[in-house]
């Protein structure tokens, strides 16, 4: 095995018993408001891993996964409020939702490529946006809707919800990890590679017998799954549904987050959320212009890195793998007589 | 006469107020390797892109083998049989020359599982190993096609008309930008493919057409100028004349013939 992979799959090792232990050692190093951080960038990394499989895997780049978020999120509150459904119910109804949405506005959008697609994946979402703000019987508008969780399980008489902050955080990160999970299948699937292919050259595709267009609205959809899922835990984690996190600006912080992180690879939308959240939350409480950070370190990795962090540690992987080759071929030559 | 593998009837494309392709009625027999030369906007390129669907045609239609392909996508004409290259060289830069050549393989089916490893498929990927034998890529497979040579990247378009199994296979100047000695592979792989394949060519090499075709079409401002075997062609006034702006040209048709 190279030097690489080992390096690699120590990181990943070491990431995974962090998440692992997240509940206990962060609480002891920093504070227990930091679980609840970590959540949220669990939560906002799905999102963002909405955007990354349209733009990084299927080369459409959406401004427009908010909608499917607000799905989500609504899916889940209305489900719990005003329809009285229990928790998975509510949680399957949000998914539901979000990927129906997907289905019926991605019947239009993949139709067009690039920035038609863009500007209509916004119109899309601003619709629905003003739609949601302006129906307040239904949405709460801007105000939202606020429910009480209903328990995630119970055995007899005694129930496991959210309200337990561990058992919060391993659900979220259950769920996040499922999804990464699938996301990682479905890349090295037939299915996957039909995707890569269509990003690649969409001309010559066709004319190798995929079909484009249903390919293109099957990622829409699969996309819209997995907004849906992070907009309905954030529903669960929040305990409400609003219509601000529909607006355009959500969907616009996703897209930074995913290619800041590296589109086109598994883990990029994770590291990009993480940097943007922990700077926001390390910044924001000294200092409220902590966006200029967010823009200046946008511009400087679309310049210098633009395949993103993960984009760049994958140079410097492939280079150490070069130079171990290079070295083994040296070793060989020496031994030879 | 059996019924041709290509064949269309007053076939019409307009761009604006240009016709590119005029009122095309063709048949195109099987068994054999059929050229289309001509000089540049004759329409040989939109021909081929109203064949394979890229291009929805003004007027008349298309059949392939008595089947009416009129209107139909590029990828349910794919899935006919009817393959192409295009004139730029054009595969899956990302993607390695073995995953290029694996989804140009699977391509075709109607479902592609979302569930399963791609590299799990045994015969998918033996078929791809034997491809890449064939066209002498093997040990490129991993690289990203993308970073491929010219040439190879041309190899890697027959590689991926090979593996999709074709029975109409459009190229379109498979050769063009080829060193000679890439030209000479490439014409080799041609007539190899052509055994099996009934083949259309566009080139503009006359010393690649007079080499491989056995019919010859002449396309001009968008119709037929003339059609018949090399000698025929060569030796027609009206397509001297078609050339006449372009001498270089003529001097290949006078070496083929006197070759």
């Amino acid at each position: 095995m190279s030097a690489a992979t080992l390096i690699e799959r120590a990181l990943l090792i070491a990431f995974a018993a962090f998440m692992l232990s997240v509940p206990w050692s962060v609480p002891a190093l920093i504070n227990s408001f930091w679980v609840s951080v970590i959540a949220e960038i669990l939560i906002w990394s799905l999102f963002a891993a909405s955007v990354n499989l349209l733009f990084g895997y299927v080369g459409l780049l959406s401004f427009g996964q908010a909608l499917y978020f607000g799905f989500g999120m609504y899916g889940v509150a209305i489900g719990i409020n005003d329809l009285g459904l229990s928790f998975w119910p509510a949680f399957g109804l949000g998914i539901v939702a979000s990927m129906a949405m997907a289905l019926v506005t991605g019947v239009f959008a993949v139709r067009l490529t690039w920035h038609y697609f863009a500007i209509i994946t916004v119109v899309f979402s601003l619709i629905f946006y003003f739609l949601a703000l302006t129906n307040k019987w239904l949405t709460g508008g801007d105000d939202g809707i606020s429910f009480t969780l209903p328990p995630t399980f119970s055995f007899g008489g005694t129930k496991y919800g959210l309200t337990d902050p561990t058992f919060q955080y391993f659900f979220i990160l259950g769920v996040v990890a499922l999804c990464f999970w699938l996301m990682h299948r479905l890349i090295g699937s037939p299915l996957g590679k039909a995707f890569l292919a269509i990003r690649d050259n969409d001309t010559r595709a066709s004319l190798i017998g995929l079909n484009v267009y249903v390919l293109r609205l099957i990622a829409f959809v699969l996309a819209g799954f997995l907004a849906g899922v992070a907009g309905a835990l954030f529903a669960f984690f929040g305990r409400y549904a609003s219509a601000s996190y529909m607006f355009y600006h959500v969907s616009g912080e996703a897209v930074v987050w995913a290619i800041v992180g590296g589109a086109g690879t598994l883990f990029g939308p994770l590291v990009g959320t993480s940097i943007f959240i922990v700077v926001r939350e390390v910044v924001s409480s000294h200092w409220e212009h902590h966006s200029l950070i967010v823009g200046i370190v946008a511009i400087l990795v679309v310049i210098f890195a633009p395949r993103g962090i993960v984009g760049l540690w994958r140079q410097w992987m492939a280079q150490l793998a070069e130079r171990g080759d290079a070295a083994a071929i040296k070793s060989k030559l020496r031994t030879e007589p | 006469m059996s019924e041709p593998v290509l064949r269309t009837e007053n076939l019409t494309k307009r761009f604006g107020g240009l016709t590119a392709v005029d009122n095309l009625s063709l048949g195109i027999p099987g068994g054999r390797v059929h050229a289309i030369i001509g000089p540049n906007g004759a329409g040989k390129t939109t021909f081929f892109n109203l064949i394979s669907g890229l291009l929805k045609s003004d007027g008349g239609r298309v059949f392939f083998h008595g089947r009416d392909i009129t209107g139909l996508k590029p990828h349910q004409i794919s899935r006919l049989g009817i393959k192409r290259t295009l004139q730029i060289k054009s595969v899956f830069p990302q993607l390695s020359v073995a995953e290029n050549l694996w989804i140009t393989s699977q391509a075709g089916q109607r479902f592609l599982n979302p569930f399963r490893s791609a590299s799990a498929d045994r015969a998918a990927t033996a078929k791809v190993d034997r491809t890449l034998e064939q066209i002498g890529l093997t040990g490129l497979a991993k690289r990203a096609a993308g970073t491929l040579s010219y040439g190879d990247v041309a190899l890697l378009e027959i590689g991926m008309a090979l593996i999709s199994e074709p029975q109409l296979l459009l190229l379109d100047e498979p050769t063009c930008g080829m060193s000679p000695a890439e030209t000479e592979r490439a014409v080799t792989k041609i007539r190899e493919l052509a055994r099996t394949i009934d083949i259309i060519i566009i080139e503009h090499d006359m010393e690649v057409v007079f080499g491989i075709a056995s019919d010859i079409t002449v396309m001009a401002q968008g119709a037929i100028l003339a059609s018949g075997t090399p000698k025929e062609i060569a030796d027609d006034e009206r397509v001297r004349e078609a050339y006449l702006g372009r001498p270089e040209d003529e001097d290949y048709v006078e070496e083929a013939v006197h070759a």
